[in-house]
């Protein structure tokens, strides 16, 4: 057997720094506030809580995304402290109606507007970056904060996606490009 | 831990966007049934993910491995580490039926497990396979592994019997 070093496979993940946070590459530091949110009530707006390993696969699964399809969801940290709050950015997993701008904030980031500041960040890269010409969020129905950033984010609703996994998302619909 | 790995007949590198029509048939076909399968096509897509981000979270992965000199992917061999300690998994899976019976499981999987241990010096690993998957176990006893009847599997592979791998049998 023959080893040869190579380069290793990744995909640049781009930071995006805005007023209070950054944008940045989800790493093996954060899994820790990643696998906590998940073990806790606040997932079930996601579909959990989940487990410990199950965690783990989503937040592997998290980054190989953005090599599958060559963009993803960042970790959003804290500006000054680079603590994780949330993940939130561009998606497009197998089976979705179209691709949406997803958030998610952490138990200390709530109320603080964290979630609408990097969305709106992460929209203006989906738009400007990646040329994506419409977008969507999805929520769970009852996920009334997320509904509620939604409509802040000027989206409205479009439709009902039914999930393979046999559950409903309510689709909302942001404001094109142009009319932002 | 990043690299390529060849062997006489094979060449193992990480996985990428193109292999996932290959490992999305062997997922969502009956072949998976030893492995919680067969999924639908949105859930192997986020296992594919998975095995990509593995690699960035702990450093080392599972590859996908090829014959010298064509294209098409006959299936992943690797370690895994699930859990937050313990000793990695080395898993192997041929995706196609028509590629069994040629060794390349066994090939693949003892060149994964030999640069595993050379490039992170851990000592040992293991392999969770399913009671009633013989061909399998054929492998894990091909490439030296010792059957412990002993261990208990993990809840992700409930049932699963359990191969050790020590460092000092990897030649």
């Amino acid at each position: 057997m023959t080893v040869a070093f190579a380069e290793p496979a990744t995909v640049a993940i781009p930071t995006l720094t805005t007023a209070r946070l950054r944008l940045r590459a989800p790493g093996p530091e954060d899994f820790e506030a990643y696998a906590a949110f998940g073990a806790s009530s606040r997932a079930a707006g996601v579909g959990g809580p989940f487990g410990r390993a199950d965690a783990f696969r989503n937040f592997c699964a998290l980054i190989g995304h953005w090599r599958m399809r060559g963009y993803g969801r960042w970790v959003v940290a804290e500006r000054e402290t680079d603590a994780p709050l949330g993940i939130v950015g561009p998606m497009y997993p197998e089976g979705w109606p179209e691709p949406e701008i997803a958030w998610t904030v952490f138990e200390a980031a709530e109320g603080r507007g964290v979630a609408f500041e990097a969305a709106q960040a992460a929209r203006a890269f989906a738009y400007g970056t990646l040329g994506w010409r419409t977008a969507i969020s999805c929520t769970l129905p009852g996920n009334t904060r997320s509904e509620a950033l939604a409509r802040r984010m000027g989206a409205v609703e479009d439709s009902v996606f039914q999930h393979p996994d046999g559950f409903e998302l309510k689709v909302w619909r942001h404001p094109a490009p142009e009319a932002l | 831990m990043s690299a390529i790995v060849e062997t006489e007949r094979l060449i193992l590198r990480r996985p990428e966007a193109a292999d996932l029509p290959f490992y999305a048939a062997y997922y969502t076909g009956s072949r998976a049934r030893f492995v919680g399968g067969p999924v639908d096509a949105a859930k192997a897509f986020e296992k594919f993910c998975a095995m990509i981000g593995h690699w960035a979270v702990r450093g080392f992965g599972r590859f996908v491995f090829l014959a010298r000199g064509e294209a098409r992917p006959l299936g992943h061999a690797g370690a895994l580490r699930i859990g937050d300690g313990g000793p990695a998994e080395l898993t192997w899976t041929i995706w196609d039926g028509r590629d069994e019976r040629r060794g390349y499981a066994s090939e693949a999987a003892a060149a994964a497990r030999d640069h595993f241990f050379a490039a992170t010096g851990e000592r040992g690993m293991v392999a969770l396979i399913a009671r009633d998957n013989a061909a399998s176990r054929r492998v894990a006893e091909r490439i030296g592994g010792q059957l412990d009847e002993e261990a208990a599997s993990p809840p992700w592979s409930p049932g699963a019997v359990t191969y050790r791998f020590a460092r000092e049998v990897a030649r």
